[in-house]
C-alpha cells in the first residue's frame, strides 16, 4: 500500500474513532447536545468577536482596535493550551493500535504530527478572530491585511498545539510535568499582571502588526518555531509508542490499609472502605480530589493575602465553591467510576443503594474540610460565620442531593486509573456543574435580601437539615428510579466501558 | 432452585442474540451450555441474572428457601441475588482491590463469618497456588487466569444455590481448569446447587455436566441427557471435530 493511501485510512479511522464512540453513537440527545454546545460556543465567539471590534473601537483614544486585541494574544494562547487537555490525545496514544502492524512508526509519527497540525480544532477560535478582523482590520486595511492577520493567528495556534501535545506526552511519564507549562504560563502572568504596566502586550502587538503587514521575518519566526516543536514532539513521542503499548502498572502496593474500624458498620462500612480505596488507588480520581483541593486552598489564600476578591459575589463564590468542589467532582459523575464493575455491583441485592448511602456520608465527612479552609477568613472577618454555616448545611442537604440525582441518569463509564483522560463527563455532566456551582449564589442572595444577614444564611441551613434529615427517604428514591433505568444504564455504561 | 424460562427473547438490532419458548433448569442439575461464538451463551446467561432487558419473556426461579417457597421473576425482585453467584466477565471485579480485600469485601455482603472465610480460603488454596492469598496486588494487575480465578471464587464464597460461571475453563492454566472441574463436581454433588457452565471445551463440559444444552442463532438446538457422559459423540458431531 502507497503512503498515500495508508494516510487516507488512518485518518479515516481516525474519524471513525470520533464519529462511533459509543455514548454518541447510542444516544441521539448526546449527539444533539453535543452539536448545540459547539454552535452554541461558535456564536458566543461570534458575537464576541463583534462586540469586540465595535467596543475597542471607541474605547481607546487613538489605538486601532486589533492592536488593543493583539495585546492580549498571550491569554488567548494560554486558555487555548488549558482546553486542548479535555479534548486532544497525543499520537503516541493515538498510534498504539497500529504498533504492531506493517506501518513504520517514523510514518504514523508524521501522520499523526501532521494532522495534528492541520486539525479543524486549531481554527476554533477563528469564530472570534474571524468577525474581530472582518470589522476592525479589513474594512479599514483591507483584505490583505486581514489575511496576514488570520495567518499569523494561526500559525501561533498551531505551535501553541505542538506545545500542548509535548507537554501532554511529557505527563504521560510523569504527572509532575504538568508543572512544566503551568510554570511558563504562571510566570508569564506573573509578569504581565504585576508590575503596573503590561510589558508583553507591546511585543505581542508588534509581532501581530508584522504578520498583518506580510513581513517575512515574523513567519519565519514562528514556522522555525513550530518546526522545532514537531521535531521535539516526533522524537518524545516516537518513542513513548512502545511505552503505551506496554505500559504496566506498579505490581504491588506498598500498604493495603484495611480501615478495620469500619467493620462495625456491616455493609454499609464495606462500601465506605470502597469510597475511600477507590479515591486512594486510582489516578483519576485521587487527582480529582487534590485538584479541587488545590484550587480551595488557592482561592482562599487569594481572597485572605489580596482584596482581589473583596466583592459580595466573590465571597460568595469562594465559600461555595470551598464547600461543593470536593463533592461535585465525584458526584457529577456519580456512579460513572462504578461503570466499571456495575455488573458485580449489580448482582448484590440493593447493593447500589448502599453504595449510595456510602457515598452520602463519605461526601458529608468531607465536608470538614471547608471550615478548615476558611477558618483564615472567617477569623480576619472577611466571611462570616453564618455565611460558612448556610452553606455547610445548604451543601449537604440541597446541593448533595441535587447531585445524586445523576445517579439514575448518568450511564457513561469513566476511566479511574489514568494519568490525564480526554474524558471527564459528559456535556450534560458538565452543564450541571455550572448549575451546582452557580444557582445556590443566587439562592442566597435571594434569602439574604429577603431575610437579612444573618437570618438569610439560616433559613439555607434549615433547608440544607430538612435535606439531611430526609436523606435515607430521597436516596431510596434515587436507588428505586435507577432500578427502573437498570437496562439503559447499564447499556451505556458496557458500551463505553473500554472505548 | 429450580430456574424455568419462558418464551424468553432477546434481540440486538436484526439479530436475534436468544430465543428460548421453554427451558427448565432443574434444581441440583450441572447444566453445561455450548454453542458456537454468539450463539447467545453469555447474552443469556446475563438475562438469568437481569443484567439486560428480555424483549419478551420470562426468567423464573422457583424451589424451598428458609423462609418457604419461592417463585419469583428475577426481573421483578433482588431476593434471587442472596442465593445466587456467577461471574460472567471483569466487570463483576472492584479491580482497585486486593483478591483478599475483595473476598472479604463479598464475604461482609453476604453474611459470612470471618471464621467462615478462612475455612472457604483454606479449602480453595490449591487452587489459588499462592498467587493470590496474601498477596498486596491489586486485582488488576493480575493475570487473566488469576482474575479468573477471583471471579471464580467470589461467586462461590456465598455458597450459592444457583452458580452461573460463563467460561470458566478460560485463561487458566491445564491443572487449573482441572481443579476447577473437581471443585464444580464436588460443590454440586455436596450442595446440591443448581450449576449453569458454558465453554467451548467439550471435553470439560461433558465431563462435569449432568445435562447439555446446545444453543444456535439464540435458539435451544439439542437438549442432551449426558449422566452417562453420552453426550460426547453428538457433539463432536455437531462441532464437526475430526478424530
Amino acid at each position: 500500500m502507497n503512503k498515500y493511501r495508508l494516510y487516507k485510512l488512518v485518518s479515516q479511522n481516525a474519524d471513525l474513532k470520533m464519529k462511533r464512540h459509543p455514548m454518541l453513537d447510542k444516544n441521539r440527545f448526546m449527539k444533539f447536545l453535543m452539536a448545540f454546545m459547539w454552535l452554541y460556543y461558535a456564536a458566543i465567539l461570534l458575537f464576541m468577536g463583534v462586540v469586540m471590534a465595535i467596543g475597542m473601537k471607541h474605547s481607546y483614544n487613538g489605538v486601532a482596535a486589533f492592536h488593543v486585541f493583539d495585546g492580549g494574544l498571550i491569554y488567548l494562547l494560554i486558555t487555548d493550551f488549558w482546553l486542548r487537555f479535555g479534548l486532544q490525545e497525543t499520537p503516541a496514544q493515538n498510534a498504539q493500535p497500529y504498533a504492531l502492524l506493517p506501518i513504520r512508526r517514523s510514518f504514523l509519527m508524521h501522520l499523526y504530527l501532521t494532522r495534528s497540525g492541520f486539525a479543524w480544532g486549531n481554527l476554533f477560535w477563528f469564530f472570534l478572530l474571524v468577525p474581530f478582523g472582518l470589522i476592525s482590520i479589513a474594512m479599514t486595511l483591507g483584505w490583505g491585511a486581514f489575511f496576514g492577520w488570520l495567518f499569523g493567528w494561526w500559525l501561533l495556534l498551531v505551535a501553541n498545539g505542538f506545545f500542548y501535545l509535548f507537554c501532554r506526552a511529557l505527563c504521560l511519564k510523569h504527572l509532575a510535568w504538568l508543572l512544566l507549562p503551568a510554570a511558563i504560563h504562571g510566570a508569564l502572568l506573573a509578569i504581565m499582571l504585576v508590575p503596573e504596566k503590561n510589558v508583553l502586550d507591546m511585543p505581542c502587538t508588534i509581532l501581530m502588526y508584522d504578520f498583518l503587514q506580510w513581513k517575512l521575518l515574523p513567519f519565519l519566526f514562528v514556522g522555525g518555531l513550530i518546526a522545532f516543536l514537531y521535531w521535539a514532539n516526533y522524537r518524545l513521542q516516537i518513542g513513548m509508542v512502545y511505552d503505551e503499548v506496554g505500559k504496566k502498572e506498579e505490581r504491588e502496593i506498598k500498604h493495603a490499609t484495611q480501615f478495620n474500624f469500619l467493620n462495625r458498620y456491616g455493609k454499609l462500612g464495606e462500601y465506605f472502605k470502597l469510597e475511600i480505596k477507590q479515591r486512594m488507588r486510582n489516578k483519576t480520581v485521587r487527582m480529582s480530589f487534590f485538584v479541587g483541593l488545590g484550587f480551595m486552598i488557592m482561592l482562599s489564600a487569594i481572597s485572605y493575602f489580596t482584596p482581589a476578591y473583596d466583592g459580595g459575589f466573590m465571597r460568595s463564590f469562594i465559600c461555595l465553591y470551598n464547600y461543593i468542589v470536593l463533592g461535585m467532582m465525584t458526584l457529577v459523575t456519580i456512579m460513572c467510576y462504578e461503570g466499571n464493575y456495575i455488573d458485580g455491583l449489580m448482582s448484590r441485592r440493593e447493593s447500589i443503594l448502599q453504595l449510595l448511602q456510602a457515598k452520602y456520608y463519605f461526601n458529608v465527612l468531607l465536608l470538614i474540610i471547608p471550615p478548615i479552609i476558611l477558618l483564615p477568613l472567617m477569623i480576619i472577618g472577611k466571611m462570616s460565620v453564618w455565611m460558612n454555616v448556610g452553606y455547610f448545611f445548604f451543601t449537604a442537604g440541597v446541593l448533595y442531593p441535587l447531585l445524586f440525582q445523576m445517579a439514575v441518569y448518568n450511564n457513561n463509564t469513566l476511566p479511574m486509573n489514568q494519568k490525564i483522560t480526554s474524558k471527564q463527563g459528559n456535556t450534560a455532566q458538565q452543564i450541571f456543574s455550572m448549575v451546582i456551582l452557580f444557582l445556590p449564589i443566587g439562592v442566597e442572595k435571594a434569602a439574604t435580601a429577603l431575610l437579612g444577614d444573618p437570618w438569610g444564611y439560616v433559613f439555607l441551613a434549615l433547608l440544607g437539615i430538612a435535606g439531611i434529615a430526609t436523606h435515607q427517604y430521597w436516596l431510596r428514591n434515587v436507588y428505586r428510579r435507577f432500578m427502573v433505568r437498570r437496562y439503559k444504564n447499564m447499556e451505556g455504561f458496557r458500551a463505553s466501558r473500554n472505548s | 432452585m429450580e430456574i424455568i424460562i419462558k418464551d424468553l427473547k432477546k434481540t440486538f438490532g436484526e439479530k436475534v442474540a436468544v430465543d428460548i419458548a421453554e427451558l427448565t433448569i432443574h434444581s441440583g442439575e450441572l447444566l453445561g451450555l455450548l454453542g458456537n461464538n454468539g450463539a447467545g451463551k453469555s447474552t443469556l446467561f446475563r438475562l438469568i441474572l437481569d443484567l439486560i432487558k428480555a424483549d419478551t419473556g420470562t426468567v423464573r426461579m422457583v424451589g424451598l428457601q428458609p423462609t418457604g417457597n419461592v417463585d419469583i421473576n428475577v426481573a421483578e425482585t433482588e431476593v434471587w441475588k442472596d442465593w445466587t453467584g456467577a461471574f460472567v466477565d471483569e466487570s463483576f471485579l472492584i479491580d482497585y482491590l486486593t483478591p483478599d480485600e475483595y473476598f472479604q469485601f463479598i464475604a461482609r455482603l453476604t453474611d459470612t463469618s470471618d471464621e467462615q472465610l478462612q475455612e472457604f480460603m483454606a479449602q480453595y488454596q490449591h487452587f489459588m497456588a499462592d498467587e493470590l492469598a496474601g498477596q498486596k496486588k491489586l486485582i488488576r494487575t493480575l493475570s487473566a487466569g488469576n482474575k479468573q480465578k477471583v471471579g471464580i471464587m467470589a461467586a462461590m464464597l456465598l455458597r450459592p444455590q444457583v452458580l452461573i460461571l460463563d467460561e470458566p475453563f478460560n485463561f487458566l492454566d491445564p491443572s487449573s481448569q482441572n481443579a476447577i472441574k473437581h471443585l464444580l463436581k464436588k460443590y454440586n454433588e455436596e450442595t446440591g446447587a443448581t450449576i449453569l457452565v458454558s465453554s467451548h471445551n467439550l471435553q470439560h463440559t461433558v465431563d462435569i455436566s449432568n445435562r447439555i444444552v446446545l444453543l444456535e442463532h439464540g435458539k435451544v438446538i439439542q437438549d442432551i441427557d449426558n449422566k452417562e457422559k453420552q453426550a460426547q459423540t453428538i457433539l463432536e458431531n455437531y462441532f464437526e471435530i475430526d478424530d
